[in-house]
């Protein structure tokens, strides 16, 4: 059970992470809208890059963050039975993020840093966007170094006893934020800053991308774990099944954080700051960071079949119709994988250097993270807080049928956004214009998928403003006496785990030395030749 | 007991077959692409097998002298500009500018707000005034009044009466929300097939690109005229044809919207 | 496991065999004096035949255009790129090619490749460059080769800028 104070911190999160959610999926919708050929030019272009670059800073750093960080206190009071330790230290952590935004949003909502939450050095917006970024990175910090902490206690209380899976891929997420985040946290306080507070006139705008594609690509696996560890400790349990096995979850988790660091550089494959060694370095981890997910969907779908057995489906297929459809945790866990699965697909493509010449920086690559991120990762922190929801309230969450509709409009809207912005990034949309003139035949058979992609924000918006009711309703049901929250059981009993996937020391020497190799000469290099730093260009002089 | 088993021994096989995957998958991988491939499809342009990795590695070449071609090149002009290239004014240049002024009033008036059909330098950023200056001493904007007026300018002349200029009063500047309402669709959003981009992205109202100046109240002849010398490149002071690139692409009814909407501000 | 060792496969074969980012040494180059002297000199951009038959064509963005804002090219012929930016980081795709470059301030880019058949294609910038990025589209002009010799027919660089 939770404690009142964790709960008040957990909701704490969950609340402020879903309102920046639905204000940044507006102002992505606004965007949509703003570009399709249902609007007019913009008449000050300036304000669609400004909500781009609101939209991007929430949506990928204070969203996911603060759902990961709700979600990790929870954990760590459920799985290891303990009372949180540092709870005060965890307000402290979300005041940190609170402040950060606030810091970061004020000179973007001003127009002082259009620059996009990716920076774009040697183009330098208002420093207080920087310092507000790092604000929110410190605070999580503070996170990591708690679930750090969290942990050892019941370690050293629970001597050769096997930490529970939840906690596990919890901490091994909490690791590989800490030092996913690095990158962008080095570009930051010793590129942008010192340009952006005056003390310098130049920067490397090479190197700056280097150290940001570190941030850029692991972040993405970062987002992923909170909805990989609902995959293996909830879903099982809420469709009445089994997880299939709990080592093959433990070596995916640890797989994550020894792959997702060192490449990156696949975001650089154009670029003419990296060799060309380097780049296919780094495209071959890339394909070995597919390995955990594979991993994962193999266990996850045997895991979900043993429920439809269990339910007493028979037969090569007989299991799937058995199974609980009308459980909301059912619906998002095959919807994030019909996403994965084409998301994933697109992503083999990015990945491997030459096919990612057509695509790269067109409207794909922004179809491709949203199906991914949008769709297939985000739909299961729906999922997550519904199944939360009751035990961070006491009241019951009854609203099941409108779950589903929440649940079907996301899927949907997902796909009708995310397949035409695939499609016209073939044909060579660009990303990030803020207008289009679909009266030129080059452009005109696009127009109609543009519109086609406003029509499914609408889903989206529809659909998050339903989650948003649903757990609001949640907070005005009735009091209900809740049993105690479990997470899935294994098919066989934890008894006895291996020293090394019982603890992180060899994967994260793993994932620091891999990153070593993977980025030490790159930026040793860059940092190295003193001709490339070039002049600044502060953004938007007024 | 498993308190017992020590992670890092190369008799735990957890950490001799992860650390020997990881291994041999980047040994394998820089095999490729360090050796493998550099070496077979360079076209003899990789001198050796060290040559061949330090080029994936990226490595860079010397920075080296490019040959300068045979026929001598008139670049657009000889300026660096960047965000940092004019110092904050002080009163001392502005003075020493002031000083020097007199023989611009003739054309461009006595507070710089010109009455003939020179533009107005009151209020105007110093880096355009400076670069304009500088190049038609260099000969990369050619005016037979200019040439013969700035030739006796030296480099911190120029940087003075830029200061000085600069900080004559003019009418406020534009601001995003009058362009936005008032701005045709040619000078807020320009035409993006075509590459002309909004007037307002440079010349202030929405953003300035350092050395463009404000357009704001210039005299209309003079605008279209500029327009015009640009589109045909009588005019090519402009580094990257900024401007001829945007003007070559104008229609003439474009130019005439453009000179007389920021005439009239 | 079998798809992503295919996969890797794949992509050292086509490394080998048609890989459009040459290994060559990284080039670097001052931004802010390109304009005056050098390779990317606005006179040296454009077109240009190399003694061996092969186009070079040098580029150049800034905001907001790349120039030359028309680029013209001849279809069957090896074409090299190099190109770099003059202020921030620009990037440009080619549609319905794989024509796909960034451009980083500082450094030179270059990349390969062969026009199949004579068309007009669009050329947009594709890295967020400021406000007014989308604006800055340039084109190509893929010719037949025998037209683009009778157009490049004695002059050092060309270009389809009317």
């Amino acid at each position: 059970m939770l404690s009142n104070g964790s709960r008040r911190l957990i909701l704490a999160h969950f609340w402020l992470a879903f309102a920046a959610f639905l204000l940044a999926l507006v102002l992505g919708e606004w965007q949509m809208y703003i570009r399709s050929p249902l609007h007019d030019w913009i008449s000050n272009p300036e304000l669609y890059y400004r909500a781009v670059t609101a939209h991007g800073s929430a949506m990928a750093y204070v969203f996911p963050l603060l759902v990961a960080m709700g979600f990790g206190y929870a954990i760590a009071e459920l799985a290891l039975k303990q009372p949180l330790i540092g709870l005060r230290w965890a307000w402290a952590s979300f005041g940190l993020v609170v402040l950060g935004t606030v810091t970061a949003m004020a000179p973007v909502s001003m127009g002082l840093a259009s620059v996009l939450y990716t920076f774009y050095p040697p183009m330098i917006g208002n420093a207080f966007f920087y310092i507000g970024i790092v604000l929110v990175v410190v605070g999580s910090w503070i996170w990591v170094a708690l679930m750090g902490i969290n942990l050892n206690a019941w370690k050293k209380a629970h001597s050769g006893e096997p930490v529970p899976l939840p906690m596990f891929a919890n901490v091994a997420g909490a690791y590989l934020w800490a030092w996913t985040s690095v990158g962008a946290a080095m570009e930051i306080l010793f590129q942008i800053l010192p340009v952006a507070l005056g003390f310098k006139s130049t920067i490397d705008a090479g190197l700056a991308r280097v150290f940001f594609s570190w941030t850029l690509h692991a972040i993405v696996y970062f987002w992923l774990m909170p909805t990989y560890i609902a995959f293996y400790v909830l879903v099982p349990r809420a469709i009445g099944g089994r997880l299939y096995s709990d080592a093959m979850a433990r070596i995916s988790f640890v797989l994550f954080l020894v792959f997702s660091m060192p490449i990156g550089m696949h975001h650089l494959f154009q670029d003419p700051q990296v060799g060309s060694g380097m780049k296919f370095m780094h495209a071959v981890f890339t394909a070995m960071v597919s390995v955990p997910t594979l991993l994962t969907i193999f266990t996850i779908c045997a895991s979900v079949e043993i429920a439809g057995r269990l339910r007493g489906g028979k037969g090569a297929l007989g299991w799937i119709a058995a199974l609980p459809w009308k459980n909301p945790m059912m619906l998002a866990v095959a919807f994030s994988f019909v996403m994965l699965g084409f998301g994933g697909a697109g992503g083999l493509i990015n990945m491997s250097y030459q096919l990612d010449f057509v695509i790269h920086n067109t409207q794909w690559v922004t179809g491709h993270f949203h199906l991914i991120f949008g769709g297939a990762i985000v739909i299961m922190y729906f999922a997550i807080a519904y199944d939360l929801w009751p035990h961070l309230t006491g009241r019951a969450l009854e609203s099941v049928r409108l779950m589903r509709a929440q649940l079907w409009l996301w899927f949907i809207g997902m796909l009708v956004v995310t397949f035409p912005w695939h499609f016209v990034g073939i044909l060579g949309m660009p990303r990030r214009m803020a207008y289009f003139d679909y009266s030129h035949p080059a452009l005109a058979p696009q127009a109609i998928y543009v519109t086609v992609t406003f029509v499914g924000g609408l889903l989206l918006v529809a659909s998050a403003v339903l989650f948003i009711l649903v757990l609001v309703r949640g907070h005005l049901a009735n009091r209900i006496t809740l049993p105690e929250f479990r997470f899935s059981t294994p098919v066989h009993a934890t008894t006895r785990v291996p020293v090394a996937l019982n603890s992180f020391a060899l994967w994260i020497a793993l994932m620091i030395g891999l990153t070593v190799v993977n980025y030490g000469f790159p930026i040793a290099q860059l940092m190295a030749l003193p001709q490339t730093s070039v002049p600044a260009v502060p953004s938007v002089v007024k | 007991m498993m308190e017992t088993e020590r992670v890092f021994s190369l008799r735990n096989v957890w950490f001799t077959a992860s650390v020997g995957a990881v291994i041999g998958i980047a040994a394998v991988a820089a095999l490729i692409g360090f050796i493998w491939i550099p070496l077979e499809q360079s076209n003899k342009t990789v001198a050796g097998l060290w040559d061949a990795i330090c080029t994936a590695a990226g490595v860079p070449e010397s920075f080296r002298q490019v040959q300068q071609s045979a026929a001598p090149i008139a670049g657009p002009s000889n300026v660096i500009v960047s965000a940092q290239m004019m110092k904050p004014a002080d009163g001392l240049s502005i003075g020493r500018g002031a000083a020097l002024a007199p023989q611009c009033t003739m054309c461009h008036g006595v507070r710089g707000m010109s009455h003939a059909d020179a533009p107005n330098l009151a209020g105007q950023h110093d880096a355009a005034i400076y670069k304009q200056l500088r190049d038609f001493k260099s000969g990369h904007r050619t005016s037979a009044i200019m040439g013969a007026l700035v030739a006796g300018l030296g480099d911190q002349d120029m940087r003075d009466l830029a200061a000085y200029f600069a900080g004559l009063p003019r009418g406020p500047e534009a601001t995003a929300a009058d362009a936005r309402h008032e701005a045709p669709v040619i000078v807020r959003n320009g035409s993006p097939m075509r590459n002309i981009a909004g007037c307002t992205s440079c010349h202030g109202g929405i953003d300035i690109k350092t050395g463009s100046p404000r357009l704001d109240g210039e005299s209309e002849s003079y605008l279209r005229a500029q327009l015009l010398a640009f589109a045909t490149g009588a005019r090519h002071n402009d580094i990257y044809g900024q401007m001829r690139n945007v003007a070559r692409q104008m229609t003439p009814e474009e130019i005439d919207t453009t000179a007389r909407f920021f005439a009239g501000r | 496991m079998g798809i992503v060792a295919l996969l890797v496969g794949m992509m050292a074969y086509m490394s080998l065999h048609w890989a459009s980012m040459p290994p060559s040494r990284i080039e670097t180059i001052d931004p802010a004096t390109l304009h005056i002297a050098g390779e990317f000199v606005e006179a040296n951009l454009g077109s240009g035949v190399e003694p061996n038959g092969s186009v070079t064509v040098r580029v150049v963005g800034n905001r907001y255009s790349f120039t030359p804002q028309c680029l013209l090219v001849p279809t069957d012929t090896p074409v090299t790129f190099r190109a770099t930016s003059a202020d921030v980081v620009h990037g440009f795709n080619i549609a319905k090619t794989n024509v796909n470059v960034m451009l980083v301030p500082g450094y030179i880019a270059t990349f390969k490749t062969k026009f199949k058949e004579p068309a007009d294609l669009e050329m947009p910038c594709h890295e967020f460059c400021g406000v007014g990025h989308a604006t800055m589209w340039a084109h190509v002009k893929v010719v037949d080769k025998a037209e683009f010799e009778k157009q490049a027919g004695g002059k050092r660089r060309v270009s389809c800028v009317k």
